[in-house]
């Protein structure tokens, strides 16, 4: 009968999937998972992740790679979905059976992914999805002394913390009586204002308004002429890089003239927002967790390396994060001493102390969270058409350009 | 096997042994929760392909905005959670409706139009809620969603859920087509007017239909908000990956059939995921990057050559089949 | 004042750039009676014509319309002539059927280009992209501007295309009966295959003129298309006129609307305006302009 056919080819499917775990030898290549966006419209990010986590597995296993054995990354796709994110973490601890995993681009689907590592107990390194309840036990109904139940660790600062490098500079130098904030209606946008909110106040900068635009807008002059009525002294963006050129490009159109324009990271510091903005990206100044010129060992080597692999432009902050999370999952597998099952590189994870070249990482706990690595964010300007590192003092590589002649800069 | 014969409606035989496969085949998956998770999409597309059917195939009213009735559902679950701790699961009840009262407001506006009108008010009805739950933080919590730590690690009983939701939805659609509203519905989508002129209220098993078909999308909703742990607006409201994927289900697996859009379910979750995990991992890595294109295609192919769907046009399939073979054989 | 003069300013010319996106939907679901869900997705393939002419020959925007058009054109009388024509005759359940043929080649465009040219974004920069006119306080973007102005004569060229050829007279008697039209001896075949392929070109000569003020990636055409064909409800399907208007109108109250409300409910205003004229003007602006 037909119908035999069929059951009988299901079930030998089914054999396979529910068995394929057990062949492993304990020579083969030590497989970890990594869950990044490789399609849809976050790719060329997902993309920048991939080839750093690539570029790190061959310098590791060029160098021996973990105690003799290789290593080897499983990509899985989420596609910039969280049901996606969430079935893909789930395949990779089930029928790939990785002990760790790491990755995590956007916040939604890194949180949806972490809900489901955490229910398998599966250790998971983020190192990009930057919403601050990722590493807060409390959204997983666990407290903050539930270390050992706690499987979610983070390399990157939460979003909270992406300004704290700004704030020290608004606070010693540009000294801003007024700010205004504009932000793009994501759980990134809408979590940064609320906590760059905060730190104004508490710094005493009176916070004007707070405004939100959805992604891909077309006009931002209505946007910008409600900011510019109130004179803020700084206006504060978080944007992605394309909406990030098209409100300066505008900003510029308009006469808006604040005292300084700050970025919060993301899209401020990429080449394209230099691309599109074209002189209106000049002496804009962004909150950034990376840059090249820092004087982190291995920075610089791993922007040219990058170069000269895959060309381009040039990796930012999303790239040394990926990289960096690579070389600290090989850092804690060579320390498992053998034994890769996922409660013993737990332990591995939660003794971390090492350098990377996007700077040191130690899993630490403060304030409601708890595995998160606690980082000095930096400020970078655009000066002349270069990123320019200039905050804070002792690491900058130019000097902070203020105050600022928009009539010259813009011509 | 026989048929068994009920009060409203028949279990055939055949349909006695797809519910007993439903049961049987992921049981066999006992030790793969990734296999699993897929039957539990697919139960979900399951219902909400069914829901979709019933209105646009069954009534001829073609939503295009089913997304709302999704997400509303969704967020009546986790809504009472976010704000004051009542468990998602009471979703279940509520969800469909809420979904239902949402339907029945929009239907007075919606169902004023007709044919492709109708199509675009209700994409804009779903699209016009997407940005509003986007934008009322206090109401919402906006785009940062809500999160729920999902109540069991253990799949299968939410599979056994959705599986039950599934035949509820199915064998409801099945029913109410054997009623005489579904004579009626068929009238509708043939000729409004002349259902009109044969003195059929039009408007009120317009409204059955919609609150059927609601209640269904938005109960489907609300379980993906206890199975999922998180919602936000711009998943559950999606245009394209809710409410255009919901027709494509239909439309696959056969418009105006009771079990075309279970088929078009399977196909279309197990399409994307073969591709997307490229053959779970037998294939060149490359091809998971095709696997939008690869779905697209299909839609074309399936619109093109099989109008009514795999289920609508299975005789056709079967007989070119038949004819390939032959002319195998021959040579 | 100052806001207001600006808010009507910045209205106007992104409405200029609607009314060529609404001219071309409203033509194609006019004489096809279908929604162009494909629309945008058009936009962007013209979008990535003119952005490879600039990039490797560097070939300005503007000028790279000589090419886009045509090359679109003839994609899209493909598309009509073999996808979308030969489910006429095919009996379906649904006469939706080639809406979602639709949503398949979408898909089907926006994958190709992101397997091609990635996911990456793209932009132009000419010597006028960051060019500004000043008139008192007011800012006028100078490509923004020349999107506007060439609008403003493709619907002139347009408006006679439709009202004083022969082919207009075609198309127009199409659209308002197919069966009628065929009667009196138009091949109804070629006009729809003609149409789709007309309203396409429309949409790439927008393509063109667009690149220079915005930027480019895969995903960039749903915004658009949703745009596009709440201009042709507002303006009245198959009417040009309406289209400009429903074009500009679109464009004015979002601008206010975003001004004197909120930036977040931006994209709202449209469809809400889009559901009231469903409702209450159905027909839209057709009503009062009769063309």
């Amino acid at each position: 009968m037909k119908l035999g056919k069929i059951l009988s080819a299901i079930l030998a499917l089914a054999i396979i999937l529910n068995f394929n775990g057990c062949s492993k030898k304990e020579t083969g290549p030590i497989k970890i998972g990594v869950l990044l966006p490789l399609t849809g419209s976050k790719a060329n990010f997902g993309e920048m992740e991939k080839n750093s986590f690539e570029l790190a597995k061959e310098k590791i296993n060029k160098a021996g790679g973990i105690n003799g054995r290789q290593l080897q990354f499983i990509y899985e796709d989420d596609t910039g979905k969280p049901d996606v994110g969430r079935a893909g973490a789930e395949k990779l601890i089930t029928v790939n059976k990785v002990p760790l995993i790491t990755g995590g681009y956007s916040s939604s689907v890194t949180f949806a992914a972490a809900a489901v590592a955490q229910q398998y107990k599966v250790p998971f390194l983020v190192n990009t999805g930057s919403v601050d309840k990722i590493t807060e036990p409390e959204a997983f109904n666990l407290t903050t002394k539930d270390g050992d139940k706690f499987y979610i660790y983070r390399l990157n600062p939460p979003v909270s913390e992406y300004a704290s490098g700004l704030e020290t500079l608004l606070s010693e130098v540009v000294k801003p009586k007024t700010v205004f904030i504009i932000h793009e209606s994501t759980a990134f946008g809408t979590k940064g204002a609320k906590s760059f909110k905060k730190s104004a106040e508490k710094l005493g900068i009176k916070v004007l308004g707070v405004q939100s635009y959805s992604e891909g807008t077309v006009d931002f002059k209505p946007l910008l002429m409600n900011v510019w009525k109130k004179r803020p002294d700084v206006i504060y963006m978080i944007s992605y890089v394309m909406d990030a050129a098209m409100l300066m490009k505008q900003a510029r159109e308009l006469g808006v003239k604040p005292k300084l324009f700050v970025g919060a990271g993301a899209g401020f510091t990429m080449p394209e927002f230099k691309a599109n903005a074209g002189p209106a990206s000049e002496r804009v100044v962004s909150a950034t967790l990376w840059h090249q010129t820092l004087p982190i060992k291995g920075a610089k080597e791993y922007f040219d390396n990058y170069i000269k692999k895959y060309g381009g432009n040039g990796p930012d902050y999303h790239g040394a994060e990926a990289y960096s999370a690579a070389l600290v999952v090989a850092d804690v597998l060579k320390r498992c001493n053998g034994d890769y099952s996922k409660e013993n590189i737990k332990k591995a994870l939660d003794a971390t102390d090492m350098m990377t070249p996007f700077g040191p990482v130690k899993f630490t706990s403060y304030g409601k969270k708890i595995h998160q690595n606690k980082m000095r964010t930096y400020v970078v300007q655009w000066i002349n058409g270069e990123l320019k590192l200039v905050w804070p003092k002792n690491l900058a590589n130019a000097k902070f350009e203020y105050p600022i002649n928009w009539n010259k800069v813009w011509k | 096997m026989k048929d068994i014969n009920l009060k409203f409606f028949t279990i055939t035989k055949y349909e006695q042994i797809i519910i007993l496969l439903t049961i049987i085949i992921p049981l066999l998956f006992y030790d793969s929760p990734y296999m699993q998770g897929l039957f539990i999409f697919i139960m979900m597309w399951v219902v909400l392909g069914s829901s979709w059917n019933l209105l646009a195939g069954y009534t001829g009213q073609v939503s295009f905005g089913h997304a709302a009735y999704f997400g509303i559902g969704a967020y009546a679950a986790g809504l009472p959670f976010m704000h004051w701790g009542i468990s998602p699961w009471w979703g279940l009840l509520t969800g469909g409706i809420t979904a239902v009262v949402l339907g029945y407001l929009l239907g007075i506006v919606v169902f004023k139009l007709r044919g492709p009108y109708f199509a675009l008010g209700t994409l804009a009805t779903a699209e016009i809620l997407r940005i509003i739950f986007g934008q009322e933080e206090w109401l919402t919590n906006g785009h940062n969603g809500i999160l729920y730590v999902t109540t069991w690690v253990d799949k299968y009983p939410y599979y056994f859920i959705i599986w039950a939701i599934a035949l509820a939805t199915v064998f409801s659609v099945k029913a109410l087509m054997k009623s005489k509203a579904g004579f009626y519905f068929l009238s509708i989508r043939e000729d409004e007017d002349a259902a009109k002129a044969i003195g059929i209220n039009t408007h009120k098993y317009k409204n059955i239909s919609m609150a059927v078909s609601t209640f269904w999308a938005g109960t489907a909703g609300a379980f993906y908000m206890i199975y999922m742990g998180f919602i936000d607006p711009e998943v559950v409201f999606a245009l394209h990956n809710i409410s255009i994927i919901t027709i494509l289900v239909g439309i696959i697996g056969g418009v105006g059939t009771i079990w075309g859009p279970a088929v078009g379910a399977i196909i279309m979750v197990l399409v994307q995921e073969l591709f997307r995990s490229a053959f779970f991992g037998l294939a060149p890595q490359w091809i998971s990057k095709v696997h939008a294109l690869v779905f697209g295609l299909l839609v074309i192919f399936v619109i093109l050559y099989m109008a009514g769907g795999v289920v609508g046009d299975w005789d056709l399939i079967v007989k070119k089949f038949r004819k390939f073979r032959l002319k195998k054989a021959t040579k | 004042m100052e806001m207001v003069l600006q808010s009507l300013v910045s209205g106007l010319l992104i409405g200029g750039l609607y009314a060529i996106l609404g001219i071309g939907m409203t033509l194609i679901m006019g004489v096809l009676k279908i929604i162009n869900l494909a629309h945008g997705q058009i936009l962007m393939v013209s979008m990535y014509i003119t952005w490879t002419l600039w990039y490797y020959l560097g070939i300005d925007p503007y000028l790279s319309i000589f090419i886009s058009v045509p090359v679109i054109f003839f994609l899209a009388e493909a598309i009509s002539k073999y996808l979308l024509n030969p489910l006429i005759e095919k009996e379906s359940i649904l006469p939706e059927n080639q809406v979602l043929m639709t949503v398949g080649i979408g898909m089907v465009l926006v994958e190709l280009a992101r397997s091609i040219f990635t996911s990456d974004y793209r932009s132009v920069r000419t010597a006028y992209s960051d060019k500004v006119w000043h008139l008192g306080k007011i800012s006028i973007s100078f490509p923004l501007f020349v999107a506007f102005a060439f609008s403003l004569v493709l619907t002139a060229a347009m408006f006679y295309l439709l009202m004083k050829t022969d082919l207009g007279r075609s198309i127009r008697a199409a659209s308002q009966d197919k069966i009628a039209a065929t009667l009196m001896g138009i091949s109804s075949e070629k006009i729809t295959i003609f149409t789709y392929g007309l309203g396409s070109a429309l949409i790439a000569a927008a393509g063109s003129v667009f690149l220079p003020v915005y930027y480019l990636y895969p995903d960039v055409g749903p915004l658009f298309t949703i745009k596009a064909f709440v201009i042709t409800i507002l303006g009245g399907m198959g009417s040009t006129i309406g289209a400009i208007a429903g074009g500009l109108v679109l464009g004015i109250a979002e601008t206010f609307g975003a001004t004197y409300i909120s930036q977040g409910y931006r994209d709202a205003f449209g469809l809400f305006i889009f559901l009231v004229v469903l409702v209450f003007l159905p027909g839209g602006l057709k009503r009062f302009t009769k063309v």
